[in-house]
This record gives C-alpha cells, sequence and structure tokens, in this order.
C-alpha cells in the first residue's frame, strides 16, 4: 500500500460518511443546504455576488456512493461561490508591476497552502478573498490548495469560496478526493482543461457544518500517522530496491576474497599459477609472440585492501597479461574489409552484431587488432568508461575501435573468474584511483596494467565460477 | 626453555600433512585437546605437590605422562599404535569420565572438556610429532609458563581468520579497552554468559591483578571470575587458557545461558560487572524465547542476552557489551522494549562506535560498546565514534588492531565534550527523552558517514536487511495500529 494510496483511501472514507459519527443533534445537511440559499440571495441583493441559474436536481445515476441519511448531494456551484479565474492583459503582469499577486496555475502550490508568488498584475481581473480554494481547471486537472491572502487568478485557476460558516479546510479535502474524477472529465488535446460548467455542476456530498468540523479535525489528527508510515515505507522501498545490487556485489566481492569455495591444498597455490604463467609468457617473448615489458613495481602492503587466503597471490594484471593493446582508429563505414566493434555496439554484456560498421585496414594491420574468443575489451572512454566486455564468440572476423583496450591473457586463467574481478568494487576503486565513489574512472593501459587482483589456483578458479553462475541467477530473482 | 617462537609454525608444518585436517579451525580444535591434557598434567603436578592425598580423575594410562610423553627410548607409542589408544581408549575413557554434582570443579572439567573433542589426525607418526612439540612445553617455569600464555593467546586469535570459528573470539584490544574502563576492583565478582575463548575473563584478570597486595586479596582475585560457554570447542580453549592463568578452579560452565527463566534470578544469581559480546544471529530453538517476558521475547541472540544480562546485573553494578549497528538502529517490539527498560531501568551513560573492520575477516559488521550500571534511570547518553586511525584504511591480519587505537577515546572519556568532524556528530550528549521520545529509540547516533561503502559478506548483508526490514516492517505496524484505533471500528 502506498502513502497516498492510505490518505486517499482515508479521505475517501471521510467525504462517504464513515469516518467520524453522525449526531442528530448537529442537524442534517438538508437544513445547512436552505442556509446557504438564503446567505447567497443576501449575497445577491448585496450585489457581492452573481446571481446565478438553479442547477438541475441530481439523478440517482449521478450519485457515485451512498452517503447517511442526515446529509445531502448537491452541485458544487450551488453550496460554494465559484469563480474561473481570467488572465489579466499580458503587458500589466511582471514580478516589478504595482499591484496584486498573481497564480495563472499550481506553480506555486504548496503542500497545503499557496505559497507566494513572484507575478504581479498591475491590472487585475479576478480576484479572490483570502481563504479561498483554488482548484486547477487545466493540466494538471484537479490539485487544490488554499489562498490565504487576496490574489489575482488566471484562466487555469477556479476558486472555490465557503460561506455559511464552511471551512476551507473542509473544501480542500472534500475537492482533493474528486481529482481524478475532474481529470476524467477533462478535455481537449494541446491543453487539458475541464469548463466552468464541469465544476458547477459536479455532484458532491454535503455533511451538516459540525460533522464537517469533526471530519476535518479527524483527518488532521491521521495526517502525522500517515507521514510516518510514508517515511517508513518510503525507506523499506529504498531497501528492497537496492537489496538485490548489494547482494551481488557482496557475493563478487567474497568470491575475489577467496570465502566462496573453500580452498583444497591439492589444487595448488597462486604461487605456483603465477609462475607458469610467467613462463609461458618468457616463452613467447623469446619467440617474438609478445612485446616485452618493462617490470611492474611490487606491490606494497598499503595496496592491499583485504586478506586472502595463504595459498592465494596478489598480483598485477600487467604481470598476467600477454598484451594490452588500444583498438585501431578508423571512420566506421557501411562497407569495408572488415566489421570493426565500437563500444556502441556493446549492449547489455553482449556485441549486437547487426548494427557493427565495417571499415578500412591495412592487410598487415588486421592481425594486431583481430578479436578472438576470451579476449576482454574495455572502454576507455565515454559514458561508460571502464566497462569490461568478455567476447565469447566472433561469428564473423572482425576487429575492434580506438576506444576499446584489449587484453590478452593465458589460457591458465579462467575468463570467467576475471569477468567476476572485473564486476568486483576492487576493480572499480582502483579505476576510480581510491578516489570517491562518483569520481570518473581513468581506464588506460597503464591503469590496467598496475591494477591488483588475487589471484586463486586455476582449478579454484573454476570452482569460483560455477558457484557464481549458482548464486547470481537467485539475486536476479530478488529484484 | 624450549624455543617458543617457533611452537605455532612447527605444529602447523607438521599438522598441514594430515589429511584429516581441513582447514584452520581444526587444526586449532586438534591442538587445543593436546594443550589442554599437556597443560592439565602440569597442574596436576602441582596439586599432588600440595596434597599427598591428591587422586588423579583420569586412570593412570591416560594420563599425559603416561601415554604421550616420549623419554626417547623407543618406548613411546606412534604410528597405528598410538593413533588407536586415542581414538578408541583415550577420547572414550575421558568422555565418560564419572562426574556428579559433588565432585570438584577441577576434576569435572576434563568430562566436560573432552564430552565433544574431536581427534582429527589421521597419522600416527605425525600426531607423535606433534604430541611431542606440546610435551617440550616446560610449564613447571614460571617464566616459560607466562611467555607460553602469550603464546596460546596468538593461536587463539588465529581464530578471527579461521572462518566461522571467529565467533569465539574477541580481539584483546577491545576486551583489554573494556576491562580498563570497567576498572575492576578487589572483592568484585564478573561475569561472562558466552565466554567463548575467555577474553573479557583474562583481560579482567590482567586489570584486577594490577590490584592485588595481599594474599586475601589473591584469593578474592580468583573467585573473580564466572563464565558460560555454549559450545565445546570454544568452551575447551577457555578452559585451557583458564588453567594457563593459573586459574585452577575456573568457575566456567559448558551451559546455555538462556535456557533458564529470566524471572527465576535471585541476587546470588547476579554480579557486580558484565563484560560481554554476546553471539548475534545465533540460532536457539523456538521455545528459548519461553524464558523470557513476552514483551522482551526475541528471535535474535544478542537480544536475549541483553536481557539476560539486566537481569544479572547487581544493584550498583556495571556492565560493558558488543553490539552491532542492528540492536541500535533497531526499532521492532523486542528490541523498543529492551532499549525501553535499558533507559529506565539502568543508567546507560557510554556508547561508543567501533569501525567495522574490528572483527575482520570474521565479519565486517560495525560494532559498538554499551557502558550501563545500574544505579538508576538514564538521564543521559554520551555517543562517542572511535576513527579508524591514522595510517589505517581497515585493520587486517597483518595489522591489527591494538589497545593503543583506543586512545583517542579514553581521552576523551574522562574530559567529554561534544566533537565534530568534517560537518559530522563524532561526539554527542543526548538526554534519555530526546533518545525515547524525539529519536524513537533509535541509537544509530554520531555514526560513521559511509562515504566508501563497505562491501559485507553475503550473510551480514541479509541479515542488516532483514533488520531493517522488520524494524520498518514493526514501524509501519505501529502507525497502522494507532490509524485503526483512531477509526474506530471502522474498516479502512
Amino acid at each position: 500500500m502506498t502513502p497516498q494510496e492510505l490518505k486517499n483511501s482515508i479521505l475517501q472514507l471521510a467525504i462517504q460518511g464513515k469516518l467520524v459519527e453522525q449526531r442528530p443533534e448537529e442537524g442534517t445537511a438538508e437544513e445547512l443546504y436552505r442556509q446557504i440559499q438564503a446567505e447567497k440571495q443576501a449575497l445577491i441583493k448585496a450585489g457581492k455576488i452573481k446571481k446565478e441559474k438553479p442547477l438541475p436536481e441530481i439523478t440517482e445515476d449521478e450519485k457515485p456512493f451512498d452517503i447517511p441519511e442526515s446529509w445531502k448531494w448537491v452541485r458544487l456551484g450551488s453550496v460554494f461561490c465559484l469563480e474561473m479565474g481570467q488572465s489579466p492583459d499580458g503587458s500589466s503582469v511582471s514580478e516589478t508591476a504595482n499591484g496584486i499577486e498573481f497564480h495563472q496555475g499550481k506553480v506555486f502550490f504548496g503542500k497545503k497552502y499557496l505559497e507566494q508568488s513572484p507575478q504581479k498584475t498591475s491590472a487585475p481581473t479576478k480576484i479572490v478573498e483570502p481563504n479561498s480554494v483554488l482548484l486547477c481547471v487545466r493540466a494538471p486537472v484537479g490539485k487544490v490548495n488554499i489562498a490565504t491572502r487576496k490574489i489575482c487568478i488566471g484562466r487555469g485557476l477556479c476558486s472555490v469560496f465557503p460561506i455559511t460558516g464552511m471551512s476551507a479546510d473542509f473544501v480542500y479535502y472534500l475537492l482533493a478526493t474528486f481529482e481524478t474524477t475532474f481529470i476524467r472529465q477533462a478535455t481537449g488535446t494541446t491543453f487539458v482543461a475541464i469548463t466552468g460548467e464541469v465544476v458547477k455542476n459536479q455532484p458532491i456530498p454535503l455533511p451538516p457544518l459540525s460533522e464537517q468540523k469533526r471530519i476535518v479535525a479527524k483527518i488532521e489528527e491521521l495526517l502525522p500517522l500517515i507521514d510516518r508510515y510514508e517515511k517508513a515505507w518510503s525507506r523499506l522501498e529504498d531497501f528492497n530496491k537496492r537489496f538485490p545490487g548489494d547482494m551481488q556485489r557482496s557475493i563478487l566481492q567474497m568470491a575475489i576474497r577467496g570465502k566462496l569455495v573453500e580452498q583444497r591444498p591439492e589444487e595448488g597455490t597462486g604461487e605456483e599459477l603465477y609462475r607458469q604463467i610467467q613462463k609461458e609468457k618468457q616463452a613467447l617473448i623469446k619467440s617474438g609472440k609478445i612485446k616485452k615489458e618493462k617490470p611492474l613495481p611490487e606491490i606494497t602492503e598499503d595496496e592491499i585492501p583485504f586478506d586472502i587466503p595463504d595459498s592465494w597471490k596478489w598480483v598485477r594484471w600487467g604481470e598476467l597479461s600477454q598484451s594490452i593493446q588500444y583498438g585501431f582508429s578508423a571512420p566506421a563505414r557501411q562497407n569495408g574489409r572488415i566489421k570493426m566493434v565500437r563500444i556502441s555496439d556493446i549492449q547489455d554484456g553482449s556485441v549486437a552484431w547487426d548494427t557493427v560498421p565495417y571499415c578500412e585496414i591495412a592487410e598487415n594491420d588486421i592481425d594486431t587488432y583481430l578479436l578472438q574468443p576470451n579476449d576482454i575489451l574495455f572502454a576507455r572512454t565515454g559514458g561508460t568508461v571502464g566497462k569490461s566486455y568478455l567476447v565469447q564468440e566472433v561469428p564473423e572476423e572482425a576487429i575492434y575501435a580506438g576506444y576499446l583496450i584489449r587484453t590478452r591473457y593465458s589460457s591458465l586463467l579462467d575468463p570467467e573468474y576475471l569477468k567476476c574481478f572485473m564486476g568486483s568494487q576492487l576493480y572499480w576503486n582502483q579505476l576510480r584511483n581510491g578516489t570517491i565513489a562518483t569520481a570518473q574512472p581513468n581506464c588506460n593501459g597503464k591503469t590496467l596494467a598496475k591494477m591488483i587482483l588475487p589471484l586463486p589456483p586455476l582449478a579454484e578458479q573454476k570452482r569460483i565460477v560455477v558457484k557464481l553462475e549458482e548464486l547470481l541467477p537467485l539475486c536476479e530473482r530478488l529484484k | 626453555m624450549a624455543n617458543l617462537s617457533g611452537f605455532v609454525k612447527r605444529l602447523r608444518d607438521i599438522m598441514r600433512n594430515d589429511a584429516g585436517i581441513n582447514g584452520d579451525a581444526q587444526r586449532i580444535e586438534q591442538i587445543a585437546w593436546m594443550l589442554f591434557l599437556k597443560v592439565y598434567d602440569q597442574k596436576e603436578r602441582d596439586w599432588e605437590w600440595d596434597d599427598e592425598n591428591y587422586v588423579s580423575i583420569i586412570p593412570d594410562e591416560c594420563r599425559w605422562a603416561n601415554w604421550a610423553h616420549d623419554d626417547r627410548t623407543g618406548r613411546a607409542m606412534t604410528g597405528d599404535r598410538l593413533l588407536d589408544f586415542v581414538n578408541n581408549t583415550l577420547f572414550p575413557t575421558l568422555k565418560k569420565l564419572p562426574v556428579d554434582a559433588s565432585m570438584p570443579i577441577k576434576k569435572a572439567i576434563v568430562q566436560t572438556t573432552f564430552a565433544d573433542a574431536n581427534n582429527y589426525m589421521k597419522d600416527g607418526v605425525l600426531l607423535r610429532q606433534v604430541i611431542n612439540v606440546i610435551d617440550d612445553l616446560d610449564l613447571s617455569d614460571y617464566e616459560e609458563s607466562h611467555a607460553f600464555a602469550e603464546i596460546y593467546e596468538s593461536i587463539l586469535k588465529e581464530l578471527q581468520s579461521a572462518g566461522s570459528a571467529g565467533e569465539f573470539y574477541t580481539p584483546r584490544a577491545v576486551t583489554e579497552f573494556m576491562a580498563k574502563m570497567i576498572d575492576p576492583k578487589i572483592g568484585e565478582r564478573m561475569a561472562d554468559f558466552a565466554c567463548g575463548t575467555g577474553g573479557f575473563i583474562t583481560s579482567w584478570l590482567k586489570e584486577l591483578k594490577k590490584k592485588v597486595v595481599t594474599t586475601d586479596d589473591d584469593a578474592e582475585y580468583s573467585r573473580s571470575i564466572y563464565g558460560i560457554e555454549k559450545k565445546q570447542f570454544p568452551y575447551m580453549l577457555c578452559i585451557t587458557n583458564m588453567l594457563l592463568h593459573d586459574l585452577d578452579v575456573p568457575q566456567v560452565f559448558h551451559d546455555n545461558s538462556l535456557l533458564k527463566d529470566v524471572l527465576d534470578y535471585t541476587d546470588d544469581d547476579r554480579f557486580d560487572v558484565i563484560l560481554m559480546n554476546p553471539p548475534y544471529g545465533g540460532s536457539e530453538k523456538a521455545d528459548v524465547k519461553n524464558h523470557f517476558p513476552a514483551d522482551l521475547a526475541s528471535s535474535e541472540t544478542a537480544d536475549l542476552f541483553m536481557s539476560v544480562i539486566m537481569y544479572r546485573l547487581k544493584r550498583n553494578g556495571r556492565a560493558a557489551v558488543i553490539l552491532p549497528d542492528g540492536f541500535l538502529f533497531g526499532t521492532d517490539n523486542a528490541k523498543i522494549n529492551i532499549k525501553k527498560k535499558l533507559l529506565s531501568e539502568y543508567n546507560l551513560h557510554t556508547v561508543i562506535r567501533m569501525p567495522g573492520s574490528v572483527f575482520s575477516p570474521y565479519t565486517s559488521i560495525t560494532t559498538n560498546i554499551l557502558f550501563f550500571d545500574r544505579t538508576g534511570p538514564t538521564e543521559k547518553t554520551w555517543f562517542y565514534r572511535l576513527d579508524m586511525p591514522e595510517g589505517y584504511k581497515h585493520f587486517s591480519k597483518t595489522k591489527p588492531m591494538k589497545l593503543e587505537h583506543f586512545a583517542p577515546a579514553l581521552e576523551w572519556w574522562n574530559d567529554r565534550r561534544p566533537l565534530e568532524k568534517d560537518g559530522f556528530d563524532k561526539a554527542k550528549c543526548f538526554t534519555a527523552k530526546q533518545l525515547s521520545e524525539e529519536l524513537g529509540y533509535n541509537f544509530d547516533q554520531c555514526g560513521f558517514p559511509h562515504e566508501e561503502e563497505e562491501i559485507l559478506s553475503p550473510v551480514d548483508l541479509i541479515r542488516r536487511y532483514e533488520e531493517e526490514r522488520a524494524s520498518l516492517n514493526a514501524e509501519i505496524d505501529r502507525v497502522l495500529e494507532e490509524i485503526k484505533a483512531k477509526l474506530g471500528v471502522k474498516e479502512l
């Protein structure tokens, strides 16, 4: 139940006469109605209001619900003094005009009371008295506010003025329950609005005067409770929204901290794996397949954010990877030598191959930029900077564009484990260089090479991946 | 004096090769029962020396000196023969030792310690090697036994990184801070109703020792502690810890503190001081709640322990308890009632908020120390946030928390003033009225501004989510009840 639903429900109860009990000693609405008519006649005689055409009787069909015996269905125009707004001459309206406060629509509506409008008009058309209730007749139709001072209203507003001792508060709550009813009757395409006729003729339930006051008092007793409800409900909503994401992050973090699955000594250590990978790299360098790189600095105590199992090892990506390579810069073409994957072609973790354009490229350059399964691509700029993508299949020959960085690595590493790392807080923190969470990530070859990650033995990497595949779909279900 | 410095490493190196030991917790459990027997053996010699009529409860062939000691003549059991002895003679005998209510504690503890103990090692030769390393300890030597108590502490500390076994261990920097602030006095009795490995007890003893002058004082010193531990493994560790601290008659019992009706406690069950770190999110059978008044009954063990503490604290007694953030911000019905009772019948004078990684890697949830006494209702409560010390991003195995990190809190303690840091409250005083009426018993004040959200483990995350959800649902229920009341008998 949303707080709004709760509030609406209580207001609905109020105007059906079910919020407070009826008290015969307070008289009937019929009596009140006659008093109102008498006062109206007096006002007409005194020239305070215009003579009005009598409004038609209300038919049974027009009565949307049952009301207590002591109440009466009446038309809005017959029990209140209605005044449709009229826009003053444009030139007379400004913030510095010498005149009266002017409101066109709900721009300066508060929660219940009208706030100050900076606009003034020196040639007011329709002026309303303090204690009038303002109803929006132009979109958003149906909003209400109480005006506590004399103001001028434009075409977007209608003023409903209570007489015969009725209170603006009562009118305010009453009209609030008719918001949807008014909206349903609104017409027009460019300017959705309700007409004065619609407002005048709207059937409303009228309780006796004292009961009106008791209804208002009861509603206002309940309002603070509704506020408390809203506070708790919104916080709960927030928690529920955040929880699946938090769960996912927590599980990924557990995975790279070595707490998701147990360590098994027979699987070896991260140190052994690291040495195997270095040997592999040396062989590739010797045979000219990859470039020799400057050695990276030792990982210092300060850089290490958390403890990992003894059988694991902290390593830098540059030590594990065989290459970290920027993409090929060329304009995208409808036709060309070869397909070129750009950042924008990667959506939701997969490549939309039918949108991938072609480009021109020299034959002997292709090999350098050719994409292979298990390559990992990083966006080095743009809105998704730092986001990574594991190349799973390459249905047709393709290279990758300039704003992507591609890294290749030994087959002794599990690509899905690496993908897990690339989704972790540790990865993102390093891209942001340990600065605050809203800082722009900095993704370039240097930062990638320097990046540290925990290295478990290969068999354990695989077991972690299996476990993640079990757990992560469950997080999805929480959403 | 044996080479103590390599003690732990030597044991680890030998045990690594035994297929029966899976993980740190089992390794420590394995060492624990052997250490217990070795330490107990030394104690028995002292007792025999003092009392000619001393008779051991352990049958001769099972006494450490007889089966474990290796005189290097080749007669000592090893290999399969040793394994067979341990599994089929030693353990069954010790588990079934006849113990009745009249038996003195120092004899009864052998059976209670071994009741659920396990021998995990599968290699008799390696077992012999381990036994010899342990037997080499000369605990009759005061220096060595004192130094060994420290080594023992370091073994206990390993529990913090041994997965779920970390729940039994509270970092000693914290226990020492709390013992210091509680300021023990000779003649007082302290209790820890979930004593784990005995950290609060040993820290209390360390502080109290400084005040011992006469032999009478010494006698009071030895009688000043009381502990209850539900789980076998930490119970064994605690008993051994007590023996190493020369408490020959440790008043530490293998029991469940939550199984007695709190309303049945009398003054004899009450203590001058209570120091505790109750377990959170523990699993207890649902009928445990029956031992508590309905308004205080909760499924959260930490809440139940708070009630036990309140019912077992003597008039004018004082307590320091570690509780998670969930207790501070939680507003489900049980928590509100517990906090209401706390503020109206006890004087909650200080709440120290500790940073997240104090218990790392066991858990990274943030915890707090609540200091209160039973001198009267709370008038005001001071909150103080202990920030991470300079140069530390978080505590870890290699950079653990130390007592000196509490220095700012100590300094502030005697000269309390409101403090602010980077626009967030760091130390602030609230009246009981503010806490109850304005803040609705939400004690989450002067907390850590969450700039970098520490990622909790999934279990802790789920627990926190469930706490928040329960609190918010409880609040929502309360509001709806009030609304229904105001609507009278009408229907929504």
